[in-house]
């Protein structure tokens, strides 16, 4: 979907551009140059077999034919000849089709591995600030339009390595004919120019306003209920039908440009080149003997030289798309917002879970501190709370507290040690995250209990899931612990999924962990379960929870209140109702509230 | 070939163009027959040394006419047939746009919205296949291999032409049987792709989720085997792609080898001349495309009344919904009743709802307790229209509601739903959905009930602002209170809260609901919740637990009565007082 807005506000790449992403992307397929090379070498085969056909002919035209000396023997050893040349010319053929595809799929591959790598390795910021969508349509489509862009070059060396050689086969047949062929480049290239200039514009105004058609299409179905609700059939059915019409003005536009300048007009100056060739032969003719096989070489090669060029034209708006998704891709690859750097010390390991923040200050984009001096500290097995209005800093405690994002003043201290010197995966193994909405995978309930951790034994998933009651529910799936997860796990309910993502983080058996509290509705019986595994899980873990319903951390050794980026108030919660602060007066304000309702 | 039956109305439709377009690649065949031959005249001219200035004039300006004309004529009918399959594909694109648009709940649900995109997207590829190419192919390949074979066998030599395209029937069968392989391998090559996409989208979606247990290294590997699967599956796809030229070449190689020895005997007895060798071999080379094209045919017509035949069952796919004849058009009003006996969903032998039924007169609230699941939506589907197949009556104003016509039904009822879908375009528009005329200040004001004006203001270009996948992401409660606004927006006479609260906080909510109860004086609300607070002002309050009444009341009759409601709000009001709500 974000492919048609770049689309239709896609400039134009400057050609210096143009080349300098070309280069970059080419070496994506560096690993597979051998097979590359192998592939144009066939390619160059191929226009010399090509080339040799009509030489075969001409020459049996000429030294026997016309002077009368034949014989069967003859006869077969020029069919023999020329079936060989044929049998020569389509084995190198298929070679070079196979070979040149299998190294640009492989190439493909590549890129995708490669952006697929760089996207692990990026950090949270990246990921906060694209839109998913926009990113899946970079890893598939657009590595996907890179076979297409290939293909381009395979048929611009066809096209090439045609023409040259047929140009080098008529000079050697007849030099002034073929420079009098010659003639035909400027205009051909005037042809190709002018294709380019009014083909790329309509073409990519005819894509664009495909997926526009699409993304209308696709938002129609998705929210056909509200449109009938609402009674909009008529009104989108006649916007549909405009932009359904403007993609058929331009895609008859397009019809009508490659009519024009495309496969017709290269025939047109193929008959005329064969023009040019009688003519200089006849006239040749009135004066001297000529040999005929030459004007049959020469028509022939003639339409090698032309043939080609339909599809290299044809293939140039390929060529546009293909930079325009390399260039994507490179954005992608370029992109630096990586995951925090870690100091990465081995000895470094997570042993009690003691946490302290120190000073600490952080901001997303540089300038707006959203964490203000943040000094805290929670012993090994202790609770803390973070409370507070949706932007004062609870969630970005967290981010600091998993390595989501560098902070960047203060210290960040796990057992004594700076949170920098621990290796990214001892950090995030030992600390179990619980997010707000639990994500599922497809697959089944253990694999998303195991998380593609092989070392976790069946034993264990099933004592983690018994451990957080998550038991029940599954044992009554059909399949059990081998039940199929659908998509986003639609297939259970909000507090079923909680239960499986608690599993998943216990089974871990993690020193830390961090709780951000689901806000959603989750329905009764469940949310005891919920309740109960929470406790459960807290015994003997440092534990750090962003609290929405106070209910569960009312026992909390601290509570936070952060505003601002501030801490405003800390203590337990009998501590804060006396100290009477905002902690108290937002406690009365929702009692209060209840009472007048 | 039924196929081109079945589309029969549409080349009528179009016969004009039609008739242009193979009238017009008809006499290019023909025409193409000429350069062949006067190439072969010259070459006997010179041979023989009949050649004159004024013959090779004569013949060069045939050649140059032929060229022109050729072209004017390949652009005609290139224009004309490709055109047509444009047309035809916008023309279905149409017709099943327009019946998406009329179909009822249960189609939706029987189709997913992938499988319906693909039939719009790839189906009509299909189509527009036959329209174009399949049509192309056809006229194509039979005047230009009719009138090449013709030309061959009169003009050059009978003898030799028999001979010489014996091998060429199996070019038409061999790209009938590699493009039949060809189609297998392609498809087992896409669902491996398909299964990529799916396993990039969950990587991303669950991103958080993979770095939080620090899985990335796996996750690669798990990555580069599924890129090592579509590497597999396309090496399938190109073994048998690359073969399309190579075969061709082979069985054309066969043909020349024929031509010589058979054309060299010929030529060798006296019976042909040099130039008819030569015009010969250029016409071999010419019916290459008309023997493949013909092969080739089969599979566009194959793979095109697939496309049809799917598209056809999809519009012959009817509504459950109908308005009756003469229904009423005047606007509902009045007290609405709901009596029903019994309803299952479609293709659903469970129960949904049973004896549910209640009054409620015109300008007063009804509310709808009950867990998830319990039955509250399918009672909204009901008023919505949007089954039909129940037991039991729903009447407002005394009549059925299946009497009016749904501009009648649908127009007066706001109906904000639980799941909030918005359009990928402006607040504004999304806000005037109902009707795009409406002025900023009524649209603003809606927003002021929402409360979501100020939300709105706080984005970087307001009401401008686009949402969904390309703009900006809404939080759930900003997504309800402007679906709220959406439905406001109408002035409806019976509005519809289907737990359309449930992500803002208390005070929102009050502020949200005094508001609307100022406002809609004297018009009809129906509030479903989870959160008692969202109810408890109403006339009437139902609980609704496994498809049935439970318990009914006012707030104060519930409470005094002591059930489920009781239970219900006790425990909220627990939670509330040691929560601090979503402060």
């Amino acid at each position: 979907m974000m492919e048609q807005k770049e689309l239709s506000v896609r400039r134009s790449i400057p050609f210096k551009e143009q080349m300098h992403i070309l280069k970059r992307i080419m070496t994506f397929g560096k690993p597979y140059k051998k097979q590359f090379a192998v592939a144009i070498f066939f390619s160059v085969a191929l226009a010399i077999s090509t080339a040799a056909l009509p030489r075969i002919i001409q020459l049996f035209i000429d030294n026997h034919l016309t002077t009368g000396d034949l014989s069967l023997s003859i006869i077969l050893t020029f069919a023999g000849l020329h079936f060989g040349v044929t049998l020569i010319r389509l084995t190198v053929w298929y070679l070079e089709l196979y070979l040149f595809n299998m190294a640009s799929e492989k190439t493909v591959q590549n890129i995708r591995n490669q952006l697929f790598e760089k996207l692990h390795t990026l950090g949270m910021r990246f990921f906060d600030q694209t839109s998913t969508g926009w990113l899946i349509t970079r890893v598939t489509n657009d590595t996907e339009a890179m076979k297409d862009f290939w293909n381009v070059f395979l048929n611009i060396m066809q096209g090439v390595f045609g023409v040259v050689i047929s140009l080098g086969a008529m000079f050697l047949l007849d030099v002034t004919v073929t420079l009098w062929i010659l003639i035909f480049a400027p205009v051909l290239l005037i042809v190709i120019r002018i294709y380019q200039v009014y083909s790329s514009k309509t073409y990519s105004e005819m894509k664009s306003k495909l997926s526009l058609l699409n993304t209308k299409l696709a938002e129609t179905i998705n929210g056909i209920s509200i449109i009938q609700q609402f009674r909009q059939e008529k009104r989108l059915q006649k916007e549909f039908e405009e932009t359904n019409q403007s993609y058929f003005d331009s895609r008859f536009s397009m019809t009508k440009i490659n009519a024009l300048l495309l496969s017709p007009v290269i025939n047109l100056l193929y008959t005329l080149s064969v023009v040019v060739i009688l003519t200089i032969f006849g006239l040749e003719a009135l004066t001297g003997p000529v040999e005929v096989g030459i004007i049959y070489a020469f028509t022939t090669y003639a339409n090698n030289f032309f043939r080609p060029l339909t599809r290299l034209m044809d293939s140039m708006s390929l060529f546009q798309d293909g930079i325009v998704s390399s260039s994507r891709i490179l954005t992608v690859m370029d992109n630096e917002q990586y995951a925090p750097a870690q100091l990465d010390k081995e000895d470094a390991h997570i042993e009690e879970g003691k946490i302290e923040f120190k000073n600490v200050s952080f901001s997303y984009d540089g300038k707006n501190n959203v964490l203000k001096n943040i000094s805290f500290t929670v012993n090994p097995g202790e609770t803390i709370a973070l409370v507070g209005h949706t932007g004062s800093g609870k969630s970005s405690i967290i981010n600091v507290l998993m390595r989501f994002y560098d902070f960047d003043e203060g210290e960040v201290l796990i057992d004594g040690r700076s949170i920098k010197e621990f290796p990214m995966r001892e950090l995030r193994q030992r600390t179990g995250l619980v997010l707000q909405d639990s994500f599922l995978f497809y697959g089944t309930i253990k694999d998303n209990i195991r998380l593609l951790n092989e070392s976790i034994t069946d034993r264990e998933i099933i004592e983690a899931a018994r451990f957080v009651q998550a038991d029940k529910f599954i044992e009554e799936l059909p399949g059990q612990y081998d039940a199929k997860v659908v998509e986003r796990g639609a297939s259970f309910s909000s507090g079923q999924k909680q239960l499986i993502s608690f599993a998943s983080t216990i089974v871990r058996d993690p020193k830390i962990l961090i709780l951000d509290e689901a806000t959603a509705n989750i329905d009764t019986e469940t949310e005891a379960l919920i309740q109960e595994g929470l406790q459960r899980m807290r015994k003997g873990r440092t534990t750090v929870a962003i609290a929405h319903r106070l209910s569960t951390i009312r026992d909390a050794d601290q509570i936070l209140v952060l505003d601002n980026g501030h801490i405003i108030e800390r203590g337990t919660h009998d501590e804060l109702i006396d100290s009477g602060g905002q902690y108290k007066d937002m406690y009365e304000l929702q009692n209060l509230g209840l009472q007048t309702q | 070939m039924d196929i081109f039956k079945r589309l029969g109305w549409f080349f009528k439709q179009e016969k004009k163009s039609y008739l242009l377009g193979v009238a017009g690649l008809m006499i290019v065949a023909v025409l193409q027959l000429i350069p062949p031959r006067i190439i072969g005249i010259v070459v006997d001219e010179i041979e023989t040394d009949v050649l004159t200035e004024q013959s090779l004039l004569q013949w060069m300006l045939i050649l140059t006419s032929t060229a022109v004309l050729q072209y004017i004529l390949r652009y005609m009918w290139r224009v004309n047939i490709w055109g047509n399959a444009a047309k035809l594909e916008q023309i279905v694109r149409k017709q099943l746009y327009d019946h998406f648009t009329n179909m009822d709940n249960t189609f939706f649900q029987k189709y997913r919205a992938g499988d319906l995109m693909a039939h719009a997207t790839n189906d009509l590829r299909g189509l527009r296949m036959v329209a174009g190419g399949g049509v192309l192919t056809m006229a194509d390949a039979i005047s230009v291999g009719l009138t090449t074979l013709l030309a061959m066998l009169f003009v050059v030599d009978w003898r030799l032409t028999l001979i010489a395209v014996i091998p060429l029937p199996f070019l038409a069968l061999t790209s009938r049987i590699l493009g039949q392989r060809l189609h297998l391998r392609f498809r087992d090559a896409q669902a491996a792709f398909s299964q990529l996409n799916d396993k990039v989208q969950e990587s991303i979606q669950g991103i958080k989720v993979m770095k939080t247990f620090g899985q990335e290294k796996e996750d690669v590997e798990k990555f580069e085997n599924q890129t090592d699967n579509v590497v597999l599956k396309n090496k399938a796809v190109y073994k048998i792609d690359s073969l399309f030229d190579p075969a061709i070449t082979l069985i054309m190689g066969l043909s020349y080898v024929l031509t010589i020895i058979v054309g060299g005997y010929l030529i060798m007895g006296d019976e042909i001349s040099i130039g008819d060798f030569v015009t010969f071999i250029n016409y071999i080379g010419m019916l290459v495309w008309p023997m493949f094209a013909i092969g080739r045919l089969f599979n566009i017509i194959e793979r095109g009344s697939a496309s049809y035949d799917r598209i056809e069952n999809l519009l012959r796919e009817d509504s459950a919904i109908n308005e009756r004849q003469g229904a009423i058009d005047e606007p509902i009003s009045g007290t609405l009743s709901f009596d029903i006996e019994a309803f299952s969903y479609p293709d659903d032998e469970m129960v949904a709802l049973h004896h549910v039924s209640f009054n409620i007169e015109q300008g007063q609230t009804l509310g709808i307790v009950g867990k998830t699941g319990a039955g509250k939506t399918s009672i909204m589907k009901l008023l919505l229209r949007e089954y039909d197949n129940y037991k039991g009556t729903i009447r407002y104003g005394g009549y059925d509601i299946k009497d009016y016509t749904l501009d009648a039904l649908l127009k007066q009822i706001g109906y904000v739903p639980q799941d909030n879908y918005l359009f990928s375009t402006t607040i504004r528009e999304n806000i005037r959905f109902a009707d795009p005329t409406l002025s900023q200040e009524a649209v603003e004001a809606a927003a002021k009930l929402a409360d979501i004006h100020d939300d709105i203001m706080e984005l970087p270009e307001g009401y401008d602002t686009e949402v969904g996948e390309r703009g900006v992401s809404l939080s759930g409660g900003q997504k309800q209170r402007i679906s709220i606004a959406r439905a406001i927006l109408i002035n409806p006479e019976l509005m519809i809260l289907d737990d359309s609260l449930s992500a803002v906080d208390a005070k929102t909510e009050e502020s949200i609901l005094s508001g609307l109860k100022e406002i809609r004086e004297g018009q009809t609300t129906i509030i479903a919740a989870h959160r008692i607070s969202s109810v408890m002002h109403a006339e009437e309050i139902i609980v609704i637990e496994k498809g049935t009444i439970i318990e009914r009341g006012t707030h104060s009759e519930l409470l005094a009565h002591g059930g489920w409601y009781e239970d219900m709000y006790n425990q909220q009001q627990l939670e509330r007082k040691l929560e601090g709500e979503d402060y």
